[in-house]
C-alpha cells in the first residue's frame, strides 16, 4: 500500500472513530481530569471551586462516617465476591451437566439478572421483612425464628450477600460455556489416572475455566466496591440511614449531591478508583500462578 | 469498500446516507417537549416560564390548577409546570450548570444553603413591586423566608416566598382514647399525660412469648420518624423565639445536641424503647405500611398517637374517611403557655440565572393571593401561610384540626428546622445517632455527648468554607 493510500486509510479510520473519540474526550477524559482538580478544591457545587490543597484527602482520615462506609464496603466485597464465584461455579457444574430440563434451570438462574435492580430490591425488601417476609415464614416452618434481616445491624451484611447472589446468573452462563469447551480427553485421562468426579472437577474443570473465573472475579469486585442502588433503596429511610447498610458509593453520592461537597466527593471517587485499580492489579498478579490459559501457559 | 456481509452488502455511501436520513427524520419528526398549549404560547410571543415543583398526586393537581388559572388570567406569560423528583439536588445541578428553571419549589431547609451560595435572587426589592410583603404572612412562617449567614452583621435578606406551610402537631385516635377510658375531646398537654396515655394504649398479644408481641402502642417515636430532632424543643419549651436554642444556637453558630433539654428528651425516648422491649418494638415496626397507604399504622390502629402535619388529613380522607381523630399541639413538660411545635414549609424561589425574574415574580405574586393560597392549602389540607385567612376557608377546611395548626403559626414558641446550610448533613448524623438511642446501644447522654463534636465539626467546616471565600456569600 502506498504512503498516500495508507494515510488516507488512517484518516478514514479516524473519521469513523471520531464520534467515539470526541465523546470520550468530552464526556470521559475531561470530566476525569476536572474531577482530579476538584478533589483538591473546596467546591460546594453552587459556588466556584476554591483551591484547598490536600484538605479533602486529609479530612477522609478524620471522618468517622467515611471509615464506617469503608468498613461496610470492604466486608461486602470480601464476602460477596467469593460467595458469588463459588455459587456460580457450583451452579454451572450442576446445570451444565446431564440434568433433566437443563435449559429451563439455566433460564431460571439467568432471568433474575434481567430484573431491574430497584424492582429486585423491592422484592427482597418484602422477602426479608422480619415479621411478614417469606424468608422468615419458611424458617418458621422448621422451627427457626428468623432475624430482622434489614433492620438488625448484625444481619444487614448477610442479607446483602444473599441478595448479591440473586445476580449470579451471568457468571453461571459464562462458566457453563467455558465448561462445555473443556476437551473431553482431559477427563478421560483423569479417569484413567483414577480420579473420581470431585477430583476431576477440582483438577481439570476449575483450572480449565480459571480465565473465566478471573474475569468474573474482576467484574464482581468492581461492582461490589461500587454497590449503590440496592442498599440505597433498602437502608436509607425517612427516619434515618441504617449505619450497617451505609456503603461507600452512597456516601460519595450524598457528599456530592445532598450535602453539596463536590470536592470531597471527588476525593472519595479517586480513592475508590485507586482501590479498584489496586485490587484488579492484585488479582492479575495472583492469576500468574493460579490461572491456566490454554495454549499459552500460565499467566500468558 | 462495503459494509456488512455479502448477503446483506451495503455500500459505505448507503450506510452514511441511511444514518443521515435517520438523524434528520428524528430531528424533524421526533418527540417534542411540552404540549400543544406551550407551543402555542411560545409561538404567540408569550414568555414561557419553567416552574420545577416537587408535588405529585393531589398536591400537584392543586398547584396545576393555580398555574392554569394564572395562564388563563393574562396573555403575556405562560408557566410550564414540571414535576421534579429530588428537587433540591436537581436544582443544585441545574443552577451550577447555568441552566436553571425560572421558578423552583424547594423545601424551607434548602433556603440557607442556596442563599449563602448566592444561588437565589433576593426578593427585598422585587417582591414589594408586585404587592408582596413579609407582613402578609403569618408570623411563624416569616422566619423561613429570610436568611442571614452566620457572621454577617447586616440584616437578613428575603429569599423565598411560602406557597404552603404546615405545623407539626399530635394526632390521636379518638376511638382508641375512648376504648381505654381517656377523654377523646382532650389530647395530652404535658409529657407526663402523653406517657400515661401511651401506657394505657399499649396492647400486647395474649399468650405470645417474652414480654408479648405488640398489637398497639400509644406513642412510637420512630413513626413516622421524619423529625427525630424536635423533642428537645418540647422539653425546653420552644425554640429560639422562646429563648432556647434547641439543638442549634444560630447566634453562635454552635451545635447544642448535648444541651440538657435534648439529653433529657433522648432519655425519655429511650425509656419508651426499653419499656416496649427492643425485640418487640423492632418486630412491631416491621409490620407498618408506608405513609401514604391504607397500611399506615395510624390508620390501622397500631399507633394511637402520632406526630404529624396537617396533610395527614388527606391520608385519612383517601383511605379511611370514617377515622375519628383528634388534634392538639404536641405536649411540653409543663403544658403551660402558648403551644410549641415545628413549622415546616414549602417555598417558591427564583434561582440565580433565571431568564425572566420580573415575570417569575409576577407568577409568585399570583400564587400568594389569598384565594390561591387558600385553594392550594385546602387541597394540601394545610393552613394558609398568610396572616389572614377567610372564615369560609377555616369553616370548610378538610382538616378538623386546622385551628390547632394556625395557633402554632402565631405562637412565639413555634420553631423551624435549624437555619444552617449544613442542616441536612447534621440531620443525617443526628438521625443515625437517634436510632442508636432507640436501639438502646448506649445511654442517651453518652450518644449525644459523642455526637456534639461531630455536629460542631460539620458547622466548623462550613465556617471554614465561608472564610476561604473571604466572607463573600450571598446571604
Amino acid at each position: 500500500m502506498s504512503a498516500a493510500r495508507e494515510a488516507r486509510a488512517t484518516l478514514t479510520g479516524l473519521a469513523w472513530c471520531a464520534p467515539w473519540l470526541i465523546g470520550a474526550a468530552l464526556f470521559l477524559f475531561l470530566p476525569m481530569g476536572l474531577s482530579v482538580y476538584y478533589s483538591f478544591t473546596d467546591y460546594p457545587l453552587l459556588e466556584p471551586p476554591v483551591w484547598a490543597g490536600a484538605t479533602n484527602y486529609a479530612r477522609l482520615w478524620d471522618d468517622p462516617t467515611f471509615w464506617r462506609v469503608v468498613r461496610n464496603t470492604a466486608w461486602f466485597v470480601a464476602l460477596s465476591v467469593p460467595a458469588g464465584l463459588i455459587v456460580g461455579v457450583v451452579l454451572a457444574a450442576l446445570l451444565g451437566g446431564r440434568v433433566r430440563l437443563a435449559r429451563l434451570w439455566q433460564a431460571c438462574v439467568f432471568i433474575p439478572t434481567l430484573v431491574p435492580v430497584i424492582a429486585g430490591a423491592m422484592v427482597w425488601m418484602w422477602l426479608f421483612n422480619g415479621e411478614l417476609g417469606l424468608v422468615n415464614r419458611v424458617l418458621g416452618l422448621v422451627g427457626v425464628r428468623g432475624p430482622a434481616w434489614l433492620v438488625d445491624e448484625t444481619w444487614v451484611l448477610p442479607s446483602m450477600v444473599i441478595m448479591s447472589l440473586w445476580g449470579v446468573g451471568q457468571s453461571v452462563v459464562i462458566f457453563i460455556a467455558a465448561m462445555q469447551d473443556v476437551p473431553a480427553y482431559l477427563y478421560e485421562a483423569g479417569r484413567l489416572d483414577g480420579m473420581n468426579p470431585a477430583r476431576q472437577f477440582w483438577h481439570v474443570t476449575v483450572p480449565m475455566i480459571s480465565p473465566q473465573i478471573l474475569f468474573s472475579a474482576i467484574v464482581s469486585t468492581i461492582n461490589a466496591v461500587q454497590v449503590f442502588a440496592v442498599p440505597y433503596v433498602l437502608f436509607r429511610k425517612p427516619d434515618g440511614q441504617n449505619p450497617a447498610g451505609h456503603y461507600y458509593s452512597m456516601y460519595l453520592y450524598e457528599s456530592a449531591f445532598v450535602y453539596g461537597q463536590m470536592g470531597y466527593a471527588c476525593a472519595m471517587a479517586w480513592l475508590q478508583m485507586l482501590v479498584i485499580i489496586a485490587l484488579t492489579g492484585l488479582m492479575f498478579w495472583a492469576s500468574r500462578r493460579l490461572v491456566h490459559y490454554r495454549g499459552g501457559g500460565a499467566g500468558a | 469498500m462495503s459494509v456488512g456481509t455479502r448477503a446483506g452488502t451495503m455500500t459505505r455511501r448507503a450506510a452514511l446516507g441511511a444514518m443521515a436520513a435517520g438523524g434528520l427524520g428524528f430531528a424533524l419528526l421526533g418527540p417534542r417537549g411540552g404540549g400543544a398549549a406551550e407551543r402555542q404560547a411560545a409561538a404567540s410571543g408569550r414568555i414561557v416560564l419553567d416552574y420545577w415543583e416537587k408535588w405529585t398526586r393531589h398536591e400537584g393537581d392543586a398547584m396545576r390548577r393555580v398555574v392554569d388559572a394564572f395562564n388563563q388570567s393574562q396573555g403575556r406569560i405562560f408557566v410550564r409546570y414540571v414535576v421534579t423528583a429530588d428537587i433540591g439536588q436537581k436544582s443544585m445541578v441545574a443552577i451550577a450548570g447555568g441552566a436553571p428553571p425560572d421558578l423552583i419549589g424547594l423545601y424551607a431547609f434548602n433556603v440557607p444553603g442556596y442563599a449563602e451560595s448566592g444561588a437565589l435572587m433576593p426578593l427585598d426589592d422585587l417582591a414589594p413591586r408586585f404587592g408582596v410583603t413579609l407582613g402578609m404572612y403569618a408570623e411563624g412562617v416569616r422566619g423561613v423566608m429570610t436568611h442571614r449567614a452566620p457572621g454577617r452583621s447586616d440584616g437578613p435578606r428575603w429569599w423565598a416566598c411560602v406557597n404552603t406551610a404546615g405545623s407539626v402537631a399530635l394526632y390521636y385516635s379518638r376511638a382508641a382514647f375512648r376504648e381505654v377510658g381517656l377523654d377523646p375531646d382532650r389530647g395530652p398537654r404535658t409529657i407526663a399525660e402523653l406517657d400515661e396515655a401511651h401506657r394505657r394504649l399499649v396492647k400486647r398479644r395474649a399468650g405470645s412469648e417474652g414480654r408479648g408481641a405488640l398489637e398497639r402502642v400509644g406513642f412510637f417515636h420512630p413513626e413516622p420518624g421524619w423529625w427525630s430532632w424536635i423533642w428537645a424543643y418540647h422539653f425546653a419549651g420552644g425554640g429560639p423565639g422562646a429563648g432556647t436554642p434547641g439543638i442549634y444556637d444560630a447566634a453562635a453558630d454552635r451545635a447544642t445536641v448535648d444541651a440538657p433539654a435534648n439529653i433529657e428528651a433522648m432519655r425519655w425516648m429511650q425509656g419508651y424503647s426499653r419499656d416496649l422491649g427492643q425485640r418487640e418494638a423492632r418486630a412491631f415496626k416491621e409490620t407498618f405500611g408506608n405513609y401514604f397507604t391504607p397500611e399506615n399504622p395510624f390508620l390501622t390502629g397500631k399507633v394511637g398517637m402520632i406526630v404529624q402535619g396537617p396533610w395527614v388529613a388527606n391520608l385519612i380522607g383517601a383511605f379511611r374517611p370514617d377515622f375519628d381523630y383528634g388534634v392538639c399541639a404536641f405536649p411540653t413538660l409543663d403544658g403551660q403557655g402558648p403551644p410549641v411545635g415545628h413549622i415546616d414549609t414549602d417555598v417558591i424561589v427564583i434561582p440565580r440565572g433565571a431568564r425572566h425574574p420580573e415575570a417569575s415574580m409576577e407568577f409568585i405574586a399570583w400564587t400568594q393571593r389569598q384565594d390561591m393560597t387558600e385553594l392550594l392549602a385546602t387541597a394540601h389540607c394545610k393552613p394558609s401561610p398568610l396572616a389572614v385567612a377567610s372564615e369560609s376557608f377555616l369553616a370548610n377546611h378538610p382538616n378538623r384540626g386546622v385551628r390547632v395548626h394556625y395557633d402554632l403559626f402565631r405562637s412565639p414558641r413555634a420553631f423551624h428546622a435549624p437555619r444552617t446550610r449544613v442542616w441536612q448533613q447534621i440531620k443525617d448524623e443526628f438521625d443515625t445517632q437517634v436510632q442508636r438511642v432507640w436501639r438502646d446501644e448506649a445511654p442517651a447522654e453518652e450518644i449525644m455527648r459523642a455526637l456534639q463534636p461531630r455536629a460542631q465539626a460539620i458547622l466548623d467546616r462550613a465556617a471554614e468554607q465561608r472564610r476561604r471565600r473571604g466572607g463573600r456569600v450571598g446571604a
